[in-house]
């Protein structure tokens, strides 16, 4: 029998663990510098009036917007592979951002993952066939917010005097200020509605839920709302009555929170 | 006169003449009378425009001769000939139908047909328009709802083509999610649909109906030149 000496044993061993910790590390590296190549990064600014608008249409990926105090507009986008085009333009004080314009014709365009700061006041209408749309901190006179297939929405901290939030898939969530006279509407075909208000709101309803019959009003119940057409719709007013809320989801839940 | 007495006979007529103031009248007419005869020209006798006159005379002569009389026809029957009752009510009628056909154009001039069935379910319907509407003078929720679709469908069916010759065109992602949607939509129309043929006058469902072929017709169109 022939034996090898131990510290010859030792040897190779620490040779082969050399040689995988070498590839790995040129494996993780490669991987690195991959996705690094995959995702390329946009950015830019606008100085911003005081009623600026911002005006963006996305095709797939998610979309961030969030006030800031400053009279400036960031963008900032993450582009994955095959990178889309975005070629922003400012017109009579509104931020165009269309990239089903900026890519007409080309088949496949990856994901674009905006992250996008507005001043306060500034009214945003925002858009994308697929992804999640976001909206915090804003109280400018608008903002909308439109997803034409799936994805979730979420607006926050908003003082808005007109709100439109559709989408076909997903669900919405709204928590603000109803604003006198304002004008609110909230409409999805399969997910959950959510709108978290002040109770001293003022608002006429009109909340459908046809399919599920599931409208909750919490806090909000009073007798001037009213369950109609077997339950499927909720019509009435609370307080005064100043502002319009239309609530319609096809085959989801609809229900108030008390902020 | 003319000389045609003796001359004692002549010396008694102007003995007498002489003496009586009638006598002497008259026989001084005569004589400017035979005076006249006996001038030659005639020219100062005549009026100024005898052939117009005699046409004046003429036509005052005919005119005086009456004509013939026609034959007295017996007097026809008239259609129209109707009473004072007739006549009154048929004024309220023309006035009735008026005021109907003024209201429907109104109401078509001014309800946009796109929101009639919903503005006009049976619901809120008027008494004028249930009548109307059961007389065929204006249309039921019902015919207006299923006209409605028709064009949703036709609108449908015309997007749908373009959207199938461009989907190819699409990344795989992105006809998955519009498939998964477009069934989403579908089964909501689906379901309103059973419901209305079980319910026809529901029309909560048929505004829902409504909504949903719009969110589909959107969405194609949207994704037609994608």
């Amino acid at each position: 029998m022939i034996c090898k000496p131990y510290w010859g044993r030792n040897k190779v061993s620490a040779t082969k663990t050399t040689i995988l910790l070498l590839l790995s590390v040129v494996f993780f590296f490669g991987l690195a510098v991959e996705t690094a190549s995959a995702q390329k990064r946009f950015s830019r600014n606008f100085d911003a009036s005081r009623n600026v608008r911002l005006t963006l249409t996305n095709r797939s990926g998610t979309v961030i917007v969030e006030g800031w105090n400053r009279n400036q507009i960031n963008i900032t986008a993450s582009m994955e592979s095959p990178t889309a085009n975005i070629q922003p333009e400012e017109i009579n004080g509104t931020i165009y951002v269309n990239l089903i314009r900026d890519n007409q014709g080309r088949g496949e365009v990856g994901n674009v993952n905006f992250q996008i700061r507005v001043p306060f006041n500034a009214m945003v209408d925002i858009e994308t066939k697929i992804g999640n749309l976001s909206v915090s901190n804003v109280s400018g006179g608008l903002v909308r917010a439109h997803i034409s297939l799936e994805g979730d929405i979420t607006l926050t901290n908003i003082g808005a005097s007109s709100v439109a939030a559709e989408n076909v898939t997903g669900d919405i969530f709204f928590d603000g200020e109803i604003q006198d006279g304002g004008n609110y509407r909230f409409s999805s075909m399969k997910g959950n509605i959510n709108i978290r208000i002040p109770f001293n709101s003022s608002f006429k309803l009109v909340a459908t839920a046809p399919s599920t019959r599931d409208i909750s009003l919490g806090s909000f119940t009073n007798t001037s709302l009213n369950y109609v057409g077997d339950g499927r719709r909720v019509i009435g007013r609370f307080g005064e009555g100043s502002a319009t809320l239309s609530v319609t989801n096809q085959r989801g839940s609809i229900a108030f929170i008390r902020r | 006169m003319d000389s045609d007495l003796e001359e004692t006979k002549a010396s008694e007529v102007r003995a007498h003449l002489a003496v009586c103031m009638d006598c002497a009248a008259v026989c001084e007419d005569f004589a400017a009378i035979v005076d006249a005869s006996h001038l030659d020209e005639t020219a100062d006798l005549l009026p100024p425009n005898s052939q117009a006159l005699w046409c004046r005379i003429n036509n005052l002569i005919e005119s005086e001769i009456r004509p013939e009389a026609p034959a007295v026809e017996p007097p026809k029957r008239r259609l129209w000939q109707l009473s004072f009752s007739q006549m009154a009510a048929g004024f309220v009628g023309i006035a009735v139908i008026s005021s109907l056909l003024t209201i429907v154009g109104i109401k078509n001039y001014t309800q946009p047909a796109a929101d009639d069935f919903t503005t006009r379910s049976a619901s809120t319907q008027t008494t004028f328009e249930k009548i109307a509407g059961k007389l065929g003078l204006m249309e039921t929720p019902q015919q207006a709802r299923e006209r409605r679709i028709r064009q949703q469908q036709a609108a449908i069916a015309y997007w749908n083509d373009r959207v199938q010759s461009r989907r190819e065109q699409w990344d795989k992602n992105m006809r998955d999610a519009f498939d998964r949607n477009l069934s989403t939509i579908d089964q909501a129309v689906n379901e309103y649909t059973l419901i209305l043929q079980k319910d026809p006058q529901d029309d909560l469902s048929g505004e829902m109906l409504d909504s949903a072929m719009t969110e589909k017709m959107n969405l194609l169109r949207e994704f037609s030149d994608l």
